[in-house]
């Protein structure tokens, strides 16, 4: 645990300022006529709100269309960053290097797997995973625990990324978005499976770098009854 | 199936079900024996009322769904006046399926082999070249099969090929009692839309799934990655009550017919459930616009509404209502079982509460249910590989006297393998029958 409070404090946010993991003083209002709640669940999700999902839509309305795109809307030096970028993400994964992996993501971030083909409404319909940063926060705990059966002994992983695509993002200048196409060999206790699919992403340039904003997974079978995908894909 | 000489003549002899099936254990055949799942298909499954989906499932007209008595597959169908028709996936013809996708709208089922045509009530309306067909031919009732009955407890529905089963809610028994409760939990049985649903596969019986539902006993250890977890970041918080399940103030109740409840809400409720809660995505966001709509005075109360309904109740022998879930086991082999957990939203609910409930229930299948997913897949392959160890057991609190009979209740410490115990019995009852299958396919009245 020591060494995920380390990672935490190392986070930075947008204006390249370090984000102290302490509660902020709006966080311990006790709004009045709500009963005192004796756990304090940091760090806090303001941000996913109204105008949050609305955008996510919206997000992935774009990410999944099918799309002809011009390939010269994203200079090069952009391009080969996001594509370093997501091969990062990937690998880390695969070396199980979770509180490392996180810092790739920007504080109010979101993971994503969708339950239906076309990713609905997340107000209307159920994801199979939505996190945002406190509750990665809380899968990545969980698997340091010693306890996750699921994942005693972990899956071994290896992701090959194909096809990458990338363009601005309609309504920011420092954001982009992108998807690739990927299958994820699995193997535990001794039985082997592969996983397919395609995930898409929104990318922001921050004062501390790129970093991963939203990325949702789209599993070619993700109506279909899963597996033990206890670990992240 | 690998048997031992020192089994082996017991498995043969199927009929011993009291051997097979005692007070306090079973024996491990009954989780491995290909017969026996083969047995259970029809005695279990066929022979008795299941589960099949819930009509907001189906709520427009010529709305359909594919839905499954066991190994059995159906298409669950409404018409254009609203009716709800339930009929086998087979062609009268060769046996092909008719339909091909889980769910949709459809007037009609065109079988894509020989292209006979069944209308959405499965009454068979078009055949090619039909006047090569003759009387004896013209004779026969050749509608898609339909079971032998069908019934809805308030938008559940339900089927049997047992023609002389007990009416549905003779089944249910005393249960039902406890489903009104959960249904009022939901607002009401018109305020219930499933809202999706997270699948899983496991490689194991489906009676594994089934025994944990009803098991108070397993919580603190099967899933201390979770009480470790809540503790280590947030000082406590979700199910932190079950650690000592024993001194608690929940309790098992075993009901007729195999049903059972582990009854969470005496320590779910006894301090705001709402502040219980594992944080969700947005429960922040969600606490402000209760405030802003519900006033301080009513927020409380609007935030206690939004969480589960702190009950498994387990309606034997495929569904199973936990939390604001509705699931649904469907077994597939001796060692494969499919679980759906169906989300719910409530009708009346706006679209900040219907979002929290959809993010409290996205919690729990990843950060739990794999675990138990896992130790379920271990206790296969134990039972499996290990012959020699032939019992199963489940006399906890079998012999302490704590299980105590009410009228039509046992009710026992939270930690009791009650459930098991009580659903067996059925279990075993249902297996020494003998029941009738039918399946109808004369035209519809």
């Amino acid at each position: 645990m020591e060494e995920l409070d380390e990672s935490q404090s190392q986070l930075e946010n947008e204006k390249g300022e370090i984000k102290v993991n302490t509660r902020s003083e709006k966080d311990s209002m006790q709004p009045k006529g709500l009963e005192p709640s004796p756990f304090s669940y940091e760090p806090c999700s303001h941000y996913v709100d109204a105008p949050f999902y609305d955008w996510l839509t919206e997000v992935s309305k774009d990410l999944s269309f099918a799309d002809i795109r011009s390939e010269e809307v994203v200079d090069e030096k952009t391009w080969r960053q996001i594509e370093r970028l997501l091969a990062v993400e990937a690998r880390l994964l695969d070396q199980d290097a979770f509180e490392r992996w996180l810092l790739l993501y920007v504080e109010e971030c979101v993971y994503w797997i969708p339950s239906e083909r076309s990713a609905h409404d997340l107000r209307e319909t159920v994801a199979l995973e939505f996190h945002d940063r406190r509750r990665l926060l809380d899968r990545v705990s969980r698997l340091g625990t010693g306890f996750a059966y699921s994942q005693i002994p972990p899956s071994r992983t290896a992701r090959q990324l194909s096809g990458l695509e990338i363009w601005p993002s309609p309504d920011r200048e420092d954001e982009w978005r992108a998807r690739y196409s990927f299958t994820l060999a699995e193997t535990r206790v001794g039985r082997s499976r592969i996983l397919a699919g395609w995930n898409g992403f929104v990318l922001r340039q921050t004062s501390s770098g790129l970093k991963i904003v939203v990325k949702q997974i789209n599993l070619i079978d993700c109506d279909s009854p899963q597996g033990n995908n206890s670990f992240f894909l | 199936m690998t048997n031992t000489s020192s089994t082996k003549k017991k498995e043969n002899a199927s009929s011993d079900w009291d051997w097979l099936v005692q007070e306090d254990r079973i024996h491990r055949t009954v989780y491995t024996d290909d017969n026996i799942f083969v047995r259970e298909m029809d005695n279990v499954f066929a022979g008795t009322w299941v589960y099949l989906l819930h009509e907001s499932q189906i709520a427009q007209p010529n709305d359909y769904r594919l839905a499954w008595i066991g190994t059995r597959e159906v298409i669950v169908s409404r018409n254009e006046d609203g009716e709800i028709q339930v009929f086998s996936n087979r062609c009268t013809h060769r046996g092909a399926t008719v339909c091909r996708e889980r769910r949709g709208n459809a007037q009609s089922f065109t079988c894509p082999y020989h292209g006979w045509r069944f209308d959405n009530q499965g009454k068979l309306f078009g055949i090619p070249g039909k006047n090569a067909y003759g009387p004896a031919f013209k004779s026969r009732d050749m509608n898609l099969a339909r079971p032998a009955q069908v019934a809805s407890y308030k938008g559940f529905i339900f089927a049997t090929l047992n023609p002389d089963a007990p009416s549905l809610l003779a089944h249910l028994g005393n249960v039902a009692r406890y489903m009104d409760e959960w249904i009022e939990h939901q607002g009401g049985e018109d305020n219930i839309v499933i809202s999706g649903g997270q699948r899983y596969h496991l490689d194991c019986n489906w009676k594994l799934v089934y025994d944990n539902a009803g098991d108070g006993y397993h919580v603190p250890f099967s899933h201390q990655s979770l009480l470790v977890m809540t503790n280590e970041r947030y000082g406590g918080g979700d199910m932190t009550y079950f650690a000592d399940a024993d001194r608690s103030n929940m309790h098992a109740y075993g009901l007729e017919n195999g049903h059972s409840i582990i009854d969470q809400r005496p320590d779910m409720f006894a301090n705001s459930a709402w502040n219980q809660q594992r944080p969700q995505p947005g429960r922040e966001s969600y606490v402000e616009h209760v405030l802003n709509t519900a006033g301080s005075e009513n927020a409380q109360a609007v935030l206690e509404s939004t969480v589960g309904a702190g009950m498994n109740l387990n309606i034997f022998p495929n569904l199973l209502l936990i939390g604001n879930q509705v699931q649904v086991i469907q077994p597939l082999k001796v060692d494969s079982v499919n679980v759906y957990f169906n989300a719910t939203r409530r009708r009346d609910a706006d679209v900040e509460m219907n979002t929290m409930r959809l993010r409290t229930q996205e919690d729990f299948p990843i950060v739990g249910e794999m675990d138990d997913a896992a130790n379920f897949e271990e206790c296969q392959r134990g039972l499996t590989f290990s012959p020699e160890n032939e019992w199963v057991d489940m006399s906890r609190h079998y012999e302490t006297g704590k299980d105590v009979k009410g009228d039509d209740v046992v009710t026992g410490p939270v930690t009791s393998d009650l459930h098991q115990r009580n659903y067996y019995a059925k279990w075993k009852s249902l297996m020494k029958a003998n029941p009738s299958l039918k399946m109808r396919k004369e035209r519809l009245k």
